[in-house]
């Protein structure tokens, strides 16, 4: 239910608003990528502004430090309603290489309800418009979950 | 100053529409690029290889019970280095050129594989495939 | 010309009682341990009477080896290629150490870290706050003691944040940071102005302190840290790994194959040249030029398709192991790679023209960012920062690493010390790269690209630097056992550009500080962040849309001015 209200609110251009945790400035630039000439998220309708009350979406890159968290914080709340967390990274989406260092607090989803992720170190451009496009709701998701037992041996060897 | 301005607009109507069709039309990376991990469970003989040199430590390695180990696989963390390609020994870990990894659920990030493995008659541990020959059941030859 | 015998000999002859032990494991790299009173004295000989320069303070806990925490101070010669660490034993139950910022500025900040990470105070500091652990670290909880697990969270500790200076008389506060419009890493900068002009200004950053050089310590082993290591940065990421595999290499005695020095240098090549394009870009973006913006980050993309074809990854090339490289550069890329080279070159001399006789450009930079030559050496700046101010350094030419010894890197030096004389020392460099990855094609020898080696030994100290598109980066390893380094010190070269800000802003109007801190490239990073945070009662506070509103007004301006 809440997907079709999202579905609803968004049908014009989404802004976007670009923040960093804390990161090496990969996925950074990256985003910024995604405005120039050869991916140009501009013609979805797709900017960056200049300040958090003007967004629909906060996109997220790098592990969230000790020291960011309290300006992270007030940033999210800054946000008005509706709104989209999207974790951009692998830092951003489960705390990538530092994921249990001491002033690491994990992936941003520790912190904030993350409504999407994009991993990728960094993520291509073009994965990032992908990434934008589900949480858009106009391309279905292409990954799934894997699990695997060896069943089949286990009951041969038990026979 | 007049003619440096023109110069830039020059440089701008020059380079004309560069944009790439995507994603309107789809997009295959270069070869040899590191994108989404394949794993083959078939293909794993459980040597924790690949765990020893991930550097985010996103592969885990667990010794459920006397016979079974489960590898876990928390892609959400990957880097994708290449590193685990590199050692497996037995190619079961493929770098694909998937880079659409967007979604909203980490659990689909996940790759979980247990595997029934044999134990050593010392200390009990899981260290081994039950039998060589028996692996070539899983993987080829004959349908048991 | 002085080698590194030569230089323990005269320091010998002076200093003989208070040098315990001296050695030098490479030629040109010297070790010296010496009793903590004389620090000073050597300091300053090195400093004053040899023309070294200060790289940067290690802070390492060695109780385990030898009962003592040791910092060393390691100085560099660029004439006579020689480095000297000064390792000063300190002992745990009274750490404390003269502190040799009063002699050279540069120190202030690596002092500072020593203190916050190890614990070792040192006496006479002009400014002894806490630098990198976060405001809610509590105090007596040193990270990088071996005592304290890299995974260990201490409990929040609220009180215990840094205090910043109050401003003087009449001037108003306007705090810059953490986060800001054009994207770059959270810092704070607490700016304190009177009208249109800087007074003062004071600086909170490492809001991206990861614990890196912990958890190379603690949990990864030597291949898995030159995964880490290139993470550190994501625009010289490459840079990084290869510093630490060249100190490893160096530390452990292993000879790398000729052609793994060729395939380093084209990468780092291509990475300085699309780091200039990115920086050329963002200036841009600062100064209201989003034409250059665009136009540059179109030049670029070409570079990154390359280093995907060549690497398998855009930014984080994933190249380095230590001892080799894992991807070679087969013969079947070089037509491409020359092509996009020369397609790059042509569209960047038409850029070159262009902006070249932009003359608003001109008055927008060219008397903005002023750092006068003295004060760039006091604080021991690096990169196009220095050699904008006339500081003839360049660790390509000074201090061999990968091929550079066998290729001929022309070093760009303009006088100016502003904005524009640093802009025109990165187009320089972004033609010599070009010229550079050209020879290297051409002269790359055939050859394996890793090298064969057994364990490497245990308590080896290996120091290396590397020019990074920003500066000179360092690091310092000390392997150990495990598998894994004893102590590894990564030297960022923003970190001390950074340190120049307060004085380049001072006198300033509030509009030019976005370029100014912009033009010292701060690795896409720190440069202003807007909280809209009412701390006085003067309501006047700006927010990140302002300052760069600010700038791009006066950019208009002067446009007109120059038209009339």
């Amino acid at each position: 239910m809440f997907k079709t209200l999202l579905q609803k609110s968004f049908k014009k251009s989404i802004w976007v608003y670009h923040t960093n945790a804390g990161a090496c400035n990969g996925c950074d630039i990256e985003v910024i990528n995604v405005l120039t000439p050869y991916y140009d998220a501009e013609r979805f309708g797709i900017k960056l502004v200049g300040s958090p009350r003007y967004a629909d979406a906060l996109l997220v890159s790098g592990p969230v430090t000790r020291q960011v968290l309290p300006a992270l914080l007030k940033l999210y709340e800054s946000v008005p309603d509706p709104k989209l967390v999207i974790a951009v990274g692998s830092c951003a989406a489960g705390g990538g290489i530092w994921h249990d260092s001491y002033n690491i607090l994990g992936g941003v989803d520790n912190v904030l309800p993350v409504n999407y992720y994009i991993p990728g170190c960094p993520p291509r451009p073009e994965a990032i418009l992908h990434g934008v496009a589900v949480a858009l709701g106009l391309v279905p998701k292409k990954i799934s979950p894997v699990v695997h037992k060896e069943e089949k041996i286990a009951k041969w060897m038990k026979s | 100053m007049l003619l440096s301005k023109l110069k830039q607009a020059w440089i701008c109507l020059k380079a004309g529409r560069v944009t790439l069709p995507y994603p309107f039309k789809p997009l295959s990376p270069p070869e040899g690029f590191r994108g989404m991990l394949d794993i083959d469970p078939n293909k794993c003989i459980g040597c924790a290889g690949c765990a020893n040199v991930c550097t985010p430590r996103a592969i885990v390695v667990t010794d459920t019970d006397q016979d079974w180990r489960r590898i876990d696989f928390y892609l959400e963390r990957c880097t994708y280095c290449g590193r685990c390609e590199e050692v497996c020994p037995e190619g079961a870990i493929v770098m694909t050129p998937v880079f659409e990894m967007a979604t909203d659920d980490k659990q689909d990030l996940h790759v979980s594989i247990e595997l029934y493995m044999g134990s050593c008659g010392r200390c009990g541990r899981c260290f081994t495939p039950v039998h060589p020959l028996d692996k070539l059941m899983n993987t080829g030859f004959r349908e048991c | 010309m002085q080698t590194g015998s030569q230089l323990i000999e005269a320091l010998m002859s002076k200093f003989g009682a208070g040098i315990e032990r001296w050695e030098e494991p490479s030629p040109g790299k010297v070790f010296l341990t010496i009793q903590p009173d004389i620090l000073l004295p050597v300091a300053k000989d090195l400093l004053i009477t040899y023309g070294f320069r200060f790289l940067v303070n290690v802070g390492s806990d060695e109780v385990l080896l030898n009962g003592m925490y040791v910092v060393s101070h390691i100085f560099s010669q660029d004439r006579d290629r020689l480095f000297c660490c000064v390792r000063v034993p300190v002992n745990p139950a009274n750490p404390v150490i003269d502190s040799i910022t009063p002699l050279i500025s540069g120190a202030n900040w690596a002092e500072r870290e020593v203190r916050d990470m190890i614990g070792v105070k040192p006496k006479n500091h002009p400014d002894p706050r806490r630098l990198i652990l976060s405001d809610d670290w509590p105090e007596n909880v040193y990270p990088l003691r071996k005592g304290f697990a890299y995974d260990e969270k201490p409990e929040a500790s609220p009180d215990n944040r840094v205090k910043m200076k109050k401003p003087p008389d009449g001037a108003r506060t306007v705090p810059i940071g953490p986060f800001f419009p054009v994207l770059e890493e959270p810092a704070y900068f607490k700016v304190f102005v009177e009208g249109e002009k800087i007074v003062g200004c004071d600086y909170r950053g490492f809001y991206s302190h990861r614990g890196i050089e912990k958890m190379g310590e603690d949990v990864l082993t030597y291949n898995q840290i030159c995964f880490i290591a290139e993470r550190i940065c994501g625009i010289c990421g490459f840079v990084h790994s290869t510093c630490y595999c060249e100190a490893v290499e160096e530390a452990a005695g292993i000879e790398v194959p000729p052609r793994v020095g060729y395939i380093r240098t084209i990468m780092l090549e291509l990475e300085r040249i699309h780091s200039h394009l990115l920086w050329l870009g963002i200036a841009g973006h600062i100064i209201g030029f989003d034409t250059i913006l665009m136009q540059s980050w179109r030049i670029r993309e070409p570079v990154m398709w390359l280093c995907e074809q060549i690497s398998g990854n855009r930014k984080t090339y994933g190249m380095n192991l230590v001892g080799g490289v894992r991807r070679d550069i087969p013969r079947e890329l070089h037509p491409s790679m020359l092509d996009t080279l020369t397609t790059i070159e042509k569209e960047l001399s038409a850029v070159f023209k262009a902006i070249q006789g932009d003359t608003s450009l001109h008055s927008r930079l060219r008397n903005v960012g002023v750092i006068p030559k003295d004060v760039a050496e006091e604080f021991c700046v690096v990169g196009p920062v220095a050699r904008g101010s006339g500081v003839d350094i360049d660790s390509r030419r000074d201090h061999f690493y990968a091929a550079y010894k066998n290729l001929d890197v022309r070093v760009s030096v303009h006088e100016g010390g502003g904005c524009w004389a640093r802009t025109l020392v990165r187009l320089d460099e972004l033609f010599d790269s070009v010229r550079i990855i050209r020879q290297a094609l051409q002269d790359m020898p055939e050859g394996n690209i890793m090298a064969e080696f057994d364990d490497i030994p245990p308590y080896k100290e290996a120091v290396v630097v590397v020019e990074a598109p920003r500066g000179e980066a360092v690091h310092y390893v000390m392997t150990g056992g495990d598998n894994r380094p004893y102590r590894w010190k990564v030297r960022a070269p923003t970190y001390p550009n950074l340190q120049v800000v307060p004085d380049m802003i001072q006198n300033e109007e509030i509009a030019d500080v976005p370029i100014s801190i912009g033009s010292l490239d701060p690795c896409f990073s720190c440069t202003e962040r807007m909280i809209v945070v009412d701390r006085k009662t003067d309501k006047n506070c700006m927010t990140g849309q302002d300052l760069i509103r600010l700038s791009r007004e006066k950019t208009k301006k002067l446009k007109m001015r120059n038209t009339h």
